[in-house]
């Protein structure tokens, strides 16, 4: 796919799914790429799905963005998100709701739903996401692609707008696992700009694709899968079959405090996000109130006016999570228990090459389900989240289809830096069931 | 954890956001409801495990700044080289 037959795609069909806010219409050349609207580019505005951003295009190109141009790939447009990567269903967009190519009535997850949806719709070859909790993973598998969440440092974030800076990573939305180990060729590395990002070597990711499984050790989470029903136990029973057909020793794993992921996540991530956003003030860019007379008022009113519903829910718990009296209780605990896990983890790839969960607990919901109760979105990714508290990569692999139809995924995760082992083990999986070859043209 | 409208207006003091009070009403419940769920961070067993590492800092180098025009170009408000904000001393 070149860039004009992308750009005539997208023409077709962005109108019903919304997964892109803006393309590069002049875009030529080959290998087009989309890009998640919170990673910056000088040549089209970055609004992070937000009001707040309104007028904003940045001076400079993100790391990634420049490596990418170098390597010759077209940036084609900028993806719909959940405001400030805020959210599991690109509900929270100040510009509308991405839809999900399998069955518009549902969301395509979040919260880089836009790069999902567009490469599920074969949009685009390849698109950025970025990841806090399972960003790119979860939406991934609602859209039935492939999604990579690179280990913490593997990727520059320089130029990726902070959410919580402990955990954020840039991740890839691909259809194969090998078309995700090139653009984490290009992408990996260390840079001076941004001082978490890691000196490790950078690997030839895609060398093993082909390598096969036999023989290597996949451990099976039993606290994550333990309640596991319906058609995602089924699928997933599925998958460990197909790797144990493949030659994989397949035993079961244990990861005590695993269900502890999206408590720790909503305190570390949200004080975070406090202190990150805390720049959006209506002093230097974006939006500024025009009721304001003073500077405190200008504080305010811009923020009250640019921020959506959930930003400001994830402040204000995050601002408490840091606040006088409640910081060891919370923000201490957390990191307390976050620690535990990481050890538990560690613990576990002692036994284990892999570790696997489904990546999401249940597949695509109806949008506005979830929408009342933000709870029940934040669980949404309790299998994604604890690869970001760790550190560790993971990737979520095309397993099947629910009864309805909808895509179902599995999720493997490795220890730090082993991306290249987990497209052996992804590339695998797609050859023992080519669920990959499915597209949602039906749907469309 | 319960939060009452009083405890989330001072939160939103602290976070410069701005609410009505139906809004603050509303917050105080989510973020009881959430910190709820929370709250079994209390039930963990932690044992001793250590933290992780602290970020490594890159050397102290002058580089090049963003040009200022550049800053210019997305300030709502600029003026001789500065960003112009309400008066700030009564």
């Amino acid at each position: 796919m070149n860039a004009v037959e992308s750009l005539a795609a997208i023409e077709r069909l962005n109108p019903r799914l919304n997964a892109f806010l803006r393309v590069n219409a002049a875009a030529v050349g080959g290998a087009p790429l989309a890009v998640k609207d919170n990673i910056v580019t000088t040549d089209m505005p970055t609004t992070c799905g937000s009001k707040i951003l309104h007028g904003f295009t940045s001076p400079y190109d993100a790391t990634v963005i420049v490596r990418l141009r170098k390597a010759g790939r077209t940036i084609i447009g900028k993806t719909n998100l959940d405001e400030f990567a805020m959210g599991s269903s690109t509900e929270h967009s100040a510009f509308g709701v991405t839809r999900n190519p399998w069955d518009i009535s549902r969301v395509a997850g979040g919260s880089s739903g836009g790069s999902a949806a567009a490469v599920a719709a074969r949009m685009v070859p390849a698109a950025l996401g970025s990841e806090t909790g399972g960003s790119v993973r979860q939406p991934a598998a609602f859209c039935g692609v492939v999604g990579l969440k690179p280990t913490y440092g593997r990727v520059s974030r320089w130029g990726l707008v902070a959410f919580a800076s402990g955990l954020d990573q840039i991740g890839i939305v691909t259809s194969t696992a090998r078309e995700c180990a090139e653009v984490l060729g290009i992408i990996a590395g260390h840079d001076p700009n941004d001082s978490t990002s890691s000196p490790e070597p950078v690997d030839d990711y895609g060398a093993d694709v082909d390598a096969g499984i036999k023989g290597l050790r996949f451990g099976v989470v039993r606290e994550a899968v333990s309640k596991l029903e319906g058609d995602v136990r089924a699928n997933f029973d599925d998958a460990l079959r197909v790797l144990r057909g493949a030659g994989a020793i397949v035993e079961e794993a244990s990861v005590p405090t695993i269900g502890y992921a999206i408590a720790i996540y909503y305190i570390v991530a949200n004080a975070e996000a406090s202190a990150n956003l805390a720049r959006f003030d209506g002093v230097r860019y974006g939006h500024r109130s025009k009721r304001a007379r003073t500077v405190r008022d200008m504080y305010f009113e811009s923020r009250g006016e640019g921020f959506g519903a959930e930003v400001k829910r994830r402040i204000m718990l995050g601002t408490f999570a840091l606040s006088s009296g409640y910081y060891d209780a919370y923000y201490g605990r957390a990191q307390a228990v976050r620690a535990r896990l990481r050890q538990d983890f560690a613990a576990a790839f002692q036994k284990f090459d892999f570790l696997l969960t489904p990546t999401t607990p249940e597949p695509a919901f109806k949008i506005g389900a979830k929408t009342e109760d933000p709870l029940s979105m934040y669980l949404s990714d309790i299998f994604t989240a604890p690869a970001n508290l760790v550190g560790i990569p993971a990737i979520a692999v095309p397993s099947g289809f629910s009864g309805e139809g909808l895509p179902l995924s599995l999720q493997i995760m490795a220890p730090h830096f082993r991306e290249k082992a987990l497209f052996r083990a992804a590339g695998a999986f797609e050859r023992e069931t080519e669920y990959w070859r499915r597209e949602p043209r039906a749907f469309l | 954890m319960r939060i009452t409208p009083e405890e989330a207006k001072h939160i939103a003091e602290l976070a410069h956001l701005e609410f009505d009070d139906a809004g603050l009403q509303r917050m105080a419940a989510e973020m009881t409801k959430i910190l709820s769920y929370i709250d079994q961070l209390n039930a963990a067993e932690v044992g001793g495990a250590p933290p992780s590492g602290a970020t490594p800092l890159r050397d102290d180098v002058v580089v090049p700044g963003t040009p200022r025009e550049a800053v210019e170009r997305n300030a709502p408000a600029w003026r001789d080289g500065h960003f112009v904000v309400p008066k700030i001393i009564e």
